[in-house]
């Protein structure tokens, strides 16, 4: 019982913070080689993995969008679509969802307070992260990872907004793969982005 | 939500983003570190290692997750570290130890000590993403664990720069095998 109350101390409410609701975007690349030389990509083999929400796992919904958008992207890059022959690049996602905690540091830190005793107010959230890997094939080495982070909240019970979240997770994401496109945008590779 | 007494904005700001600043640069240059033996073992006695054939582990953060900069990065610094104290990588026949390493992370809740006498300080509550990477040296005759090494601490912020993960493993790294004796 007193565990309990412990653990409902903890969580004192559950709500949307903007600072959750931030997409957090960053990669790593394989340094040293010359990106410019991929030219065709396909889709990897479906992710087996487990996402953390069965809500999620082997959703065609969720699958559709996000290869829709990958392959939208990658075309907006200027890399072509391969589905016969060996593609230069194999891209895989992965997608998973984690209970994550936050306190109400923003709030504080400008002088408001939820009570008198100006006491700490615990969040608890689900934060989803979504996960592309390039992977060259003729070496079969992972040469690029971007993923998206961001408090999902209500997002798995809202079709549309998952569609338009999908959507930005990938565009940012694939912003940051240096291939494609002279003209398309790049941006430092490697470097956190708030 | 109500604007808290005796504490405006102005005033507030700056002893907060000080101790924000204090707090969080202090979060990233902790690393706790730690060993042993197995009684009776001595690793100084075992010459050659190679690595051990592993199946993928999760370690909790999906970055990290199958990440192969973040694998090459490990095995590079540990041979590199374990060449420094006179071991030698030996082919996959035969070795006197196999290694191994895992890396997990999880989200920490954490709780500064409060200076009573000081009506400013209400302590600043944070949640970070610790990370535990842990190096063991196995005796493959036996199949016995001979040594194990770990370090802990913040990686708040560390993932999303390939940079500053590649720094945070190099020093891990390092630290753990300090305390591992020179082959003799």
């Amino acid at each position: 019982m007193r565990r309990f109350f412990e653990a409902a101390g903890l969580v004192v409410s559950i709500v949307t913070l903007t600072s959750c609701a931030t997409m957090s975007v960053s990669s790593h690349v394989q340094r040293g080689i010359d990106f410019t030389r991929y030219r065709t990509y396909d889709l990897g083999p479906a992710d087996a993995l487990p996402t953390g929400d069965p809500r999620l796992d082997r959703d065609p919904f969720f699958q559709d969008h996000m290869q829709g958008a990958v392959v939208r992207q990658m075309a907006a890059k200027g890399l072509e679509h391969s589905t016969s022959g060996t593609p230069d690049l194999l891209v895989h996602y992965h997608a998973s969802i984690t209970r994550q905690i936050d306190v109400n540091r923003t709030d504080r830190e400008h002088g408001y307070c939820y009570d008198e005793n100006c006491g700490v107010r615990t969040v608890e959230f689900e934060s989803g992260t979504l996960v592309l890997d390039a992977v060259d094939t003729r070496t079969n080495r992972l040469v690029w990872r971007g993923w998206a982070q961001q408090a999902i909240g209500d997002m798995l019970d809202n079709r549309p907004k998952m569609a338009r979240r999908i959507d930005a997770a990938v565009a940012r994401m694939l912003e940051r793969l240096p291939v494609g496109r002279i003209d398309a945008p790049r941006r430092d590779v490697g470097t956190g982005e708030r | 939500m109500q604007r808290s007494p005796g504490l405006t904005l102005s005033a507030a700001a700056p002893v907060i983003a000080l101790a924000f600043l204090v707090m969080t640069a202090a979060g990233c240059a902790t690393l706790h570190v730690n060993s042993y033996a197995a009684r009776g073992m001595d690793p100084a006695r075992y010459h050659t290692y190679t690595w051990s054939p592993t199946d993928p582990e999760t370690t909790g953060d999906p970055r990290l997750d199958s990440n192969q900069f973040f694998d090459t990065r490990v095995r590079a610094e540990v041979d590199d570290q374990l060449a420094a104290r006179g071991f030698e990588k030996a082919p996959a026949s035969g070795p006197d130890l196999l290694v191994r390493y895992h890396m997990s992370v999880r989200q920490k809740i954490d709780v500064p000590r409060i200076d009573p006498t000081d009506p400013q300080d209400h302590g600043e509550v944070g949640v970070y993403d610790a990370g535990t990477l842990l190096i063991d040296l196995v005796d493959p005759r036996t199949d016995q664990l001979i040594w194990r090494g770990w370090a802990e601490g913040s990686m708040e912020g560390e993932i999303d720069s390939q940079e500053a993960m590649e720094r945070r493993i190099d020093r891990a790294v390092t630290k753990i095998l300090d305390r591992l004796p020179r082959t003799q």
